[in-house]
């Protein structure tokens, strides 16, 4: 038996799937051999640790009633908010329909959903029992509870995401045009639930507040334009599909995005601290001075500050730094800051638990560290985002669709199909690692090209 | 039986209640875990499993009506003595983790210098007493005090309220639950909580009715109010400073301290409304 996807003819039974799979592999450069390689021995360390963490053995984790929330809920955090950043920076293009946000489309909308189920995965073996959650928020909504409204979001945005994928890949633009609408909008609301699940703890001073919402969102457009920044500094070092247009427009585009919202970050960072530093709160002045000279310092000062806004800010704005490879650096660095700065964000909401907690005292500060099974999980999922990403871009026909450039997201669509094409770059003979052989492109019904 | 008869025949051996407690800490604190000794610990598991074996309900006894009740604790710091059997009878009568660092109930001893610093201590959840060698006294002690501490129960829970399945639910007498077929142990409940009064069951180890990997709290013994009986921790107390009752019924000892006495809440200021009320405290107990 044989299926066809994305314009290949694969083979089901065992034996022809083995054959195939080892003529692919031994037909690979020996770079991308070896970048698989370091990918599935980080998903096979992530699918150890979830073994050891799935019921009953989740004693496995560093967690305490003291410190409920421990470094999976930080990439969760971080993941989810990847996801609706991505989205927002390419809704730029394909909502307003800015031209140089445009080539960033394609990718963004697989990175976001990609970023999306790792998310839900990391989450999940977190949960105790996450079929429960599941069933219990279609069955026993809680409409009160921020964690639901969060729940419900992020799955409304899963499913506008899978439509947004599907149709581009598919050509159905009018369908993309309305997924991408819906997608950017959910890709807003949702990660300002998520800041609003740690925002109306009233016990915990350093979340609690109107600021934590449009603070991740922040985070979140933060976030996903450096994704995006990593992404298309390797298409264009790669010279994968659609790489003229990633130098051209794209770079240049998310240096922009990058640039505005870092300073808009670094503000957010620093009125964040000063409010904490007026002491006038119970516990976020603690939780403030942990940050400051306590145990988040270094985490703080070297990785937040430093790495993660410093550093790029000057790399961005230095003229001899505003390169793609200045670039690919800077987002890389953010990339690093903004995972520190979740963990920070899930850490200093704890670290001062401003009452004993099942009869547990902890003076001054509330301590946690993850374990390896924690921090083998986390390692997974970025192996399993890198993984399926890179799958993706070698399987799938990732060149920029013209579609919107036809007038679908300016209201002046034509119909589906009639102008629409694959832009697909040559592969030059100097490339490190040439892409696999390029499928053939998919086509829609009326005989147009996507 | 009323709640007043109940609370009353506690109250009945209450010796202790003498001590000083700038006395208790002269002598060093041991003496107290001393002079409760272990017949007062052999008394408490009587007193627990006489407990459980009453808790049966009386094939006669008419059907429980949570609309006619509201309960209430009423917690007298003054004479709380620190021995630490409500610790114990809690972790016995509802299969409370061994683990000394999940407790539904504890007690912390706090000791305010002259300086007005507070220092909290509350080894092994007080369960065993405070033994001299692991009090942090200060050289020159202004005040100190035990502080039993429980689930609030508030009036108005952060824990429900995020909840994402409505899994914990405050009932009509006002006794928050976990209802242990719902929760999927995320913790959001726990991190809400100001009084730090949940605890996530671990490895290994169950709820009283059998479920692993959910959340833990005091229910005031749900099981044992309902059928008349008092709380484990407030049966056990020797000095009666667990006072349990129904505020709906103005004889019941709560109703009679809560308007005898001056009581505080703890952090009035996050609008939960606790339901557990403290006598004694002068200042801001957190």
């Amino acid at each position: 038996m044989t299926v066809h996807l994305a314009g290949r003819e694969l083979r089901t039974d065992p034996r022809a799937a083995w054959r195939a799979l080892r003529r692919e592999v031994t037909g690979m450069p020996r770079a991308l051999k070896a970048w698989l390689a370091f990918l599935l021995v980080l998903c096979l360390i992530g699918a150890v640790g979830a073994l050891l963490s799935l019921p009953p053995g989740w004693e496995v984790l560093g967690t305490s009633p003291s410190f409920e929330w421990g470094i999976l809920i930080t990439a969760y955090v971080f993941f989810a908010i990847t996801t609706s950043g991505l989205c927002l920076a390419s809704s730029l293009g394909t909502v307003f329909g800015i031209e140089m946000f445009l080539p960033l489309e394609k990718r963004h909308a697989v990175l976001a959903l990609l970023c999306l189920i790792t998310a839900f995965g990391v989450i999940a073996l977190d949960l105790h029992h996450p079929v429960r959650l599941v069933l219990g928020a279609v069955l026993s909504p809680s409409p009160f509870s921020p964690m639901w409204w969060m729940g419900v979001f992020y799955g409304i945005y899963l499913v506008f995401l899978m439509v947004e994928v599907w149709s581009i890949f598919a050509g159905h633009w009018e369908i993309h045009r309305a997924a991408c609408v819906l997608s950017s909008i959910t890709a807003v609301v949702a990660p300002t639930t998520l800041g609003a699940v740690f925002a109306v703890l009233g016990a915990r001073p350093f979340w609690h507040g109107a600021f934590t919402p449009p603070a991740m969102v922040t985070m979140a457009l933060l976030s996903g334009t450096a994704l995006l920044g990593i992404v298309f500094y390797l298409v264009v070092r790669l010279r994968l599909a659609g790489h003229e247009r990633a130098l051209t427009l794209a770079i240049p585009a998310i240096r922009l995005l990058l640039t505005i919202t870092l300073v808009v970050t670094a503000l957010v960072v620093a009125w964040q601290i000063l409010f904490g530093l007026y002491g006038i709160i119970p516990g976020l002045a603690d939780a403030t001075t942990a940050i400051l000279v306590g145990p988040l310092a270094i985490q703080f000062w070297v990785l937040r500050v430093g790495v993660g806004l410093a550093v790029p800010l000057a790399l961005l704005l230095l003229p001899r730094t505003r390169t793609p490879r200045g670039l690919f650096a800077t987002c890389c660095l953010i990339f690093v800051g903004i995972l520190a700065d979740r963990a920070i964000f899930v850490s200093a909401g704890q670290i001062v638990p401003g009452t004993a907690v099942a009869g547990v005292v902890s003076t001054p500060f509330a301590e946690y560290g993850p374990t390896l099974v924690e921090i083998g999980i986390v390692l997974g999922a970025f192996g399993f985002l890198g993984l399926a990403y890179t799958l993706v871009e070698m399987y799938l026909p990732m060149g920029e669709h013209l579609g919107h450039l036809a007038g679908v997201f300016l209201g002046t669509s034509q119909p589906a199909g009639t102008s629409a094409q694959e832009v697909t770059a040559p592969v030059p003979v100097s490339s490190p690692i040439p892409p696999a052989p390029r499928p053939a492109p998919l086509t829609d019904g009326a005989g147009g090209v996507s | 039986m009323s709640e007043t008869g109940m609370a009353g025949d506690t109250a009945q051996g209450a010796g202790p209640m003498t001590l000083s407690r700038r006395r208790i800490l002269q002598l060093g604190l041991a003496a107290v875990p001393a002079a409760c000794g272990a017949r007062l610990l052999a008394g408490a598991l009587a007193s627990t499993d006489g407990a459980a074996r009453a808790a049966e309900p009386a094939p006669d006894a008419p059907p429980y009506d949570p609309a006619a009740h509201e309960w209430s604790f009423v917690i007298d710091t003054t004479t709380c003595i620190g021995c630490g059997r409500c610790v114990e009878a809690c972790k016995l009568e509802n299969h409370v983790p061994e683990d000394d660092e999940l407790n539904r109930t504890w007690v912390e001893l706090h000791v305010v210098a002259d300086d007005g610093t507070v220092t909290v201590t509350s080894p092994e959840g007080g369960r065993f007493g405070f033994p001299a060698e692991d009090a942090a006294v200060p050289a020159s002690i202004r005040e100190a005090y035990f502080v039993p501490r429980t689930c609030m129960q508030c009036e108005n829970p952060p824990c429900t309220w995020v909840c994402p399945v409505s899994a914990t639910f405050r009932t009509e007498d006002g006794v928050v639950l976990v209802d242990e077929k719902r929760c999927i142990g995320c913790g959001y409940c726990l991190v809400a909580c100001p009084y730090g009064a949940r605890y996530m069951v671990p490895a290994g180890e169950t709820t009283p009715k059998g479920v692993a990997g959910i959340v833990d709290k005091c229910t005031f013994c749900y099981h044992r109010i309902t059928r008349g009986m008092l709380p484990a921790c407030a049966e056990v107390c020797p000095v009666n400073a667990r006072i349990f009752g129904d505020l709906n019924d103005s004889a019941s000892a709560v109703s009679v301290a809560l308007a005898e006495k001056r009581v505080r809440v703890m952090k009035p200021g996050l609008g939960t409304k606790p339901r557990v009320y403290y006598t004694g405290l002068e200042g801001e107990v957190e």
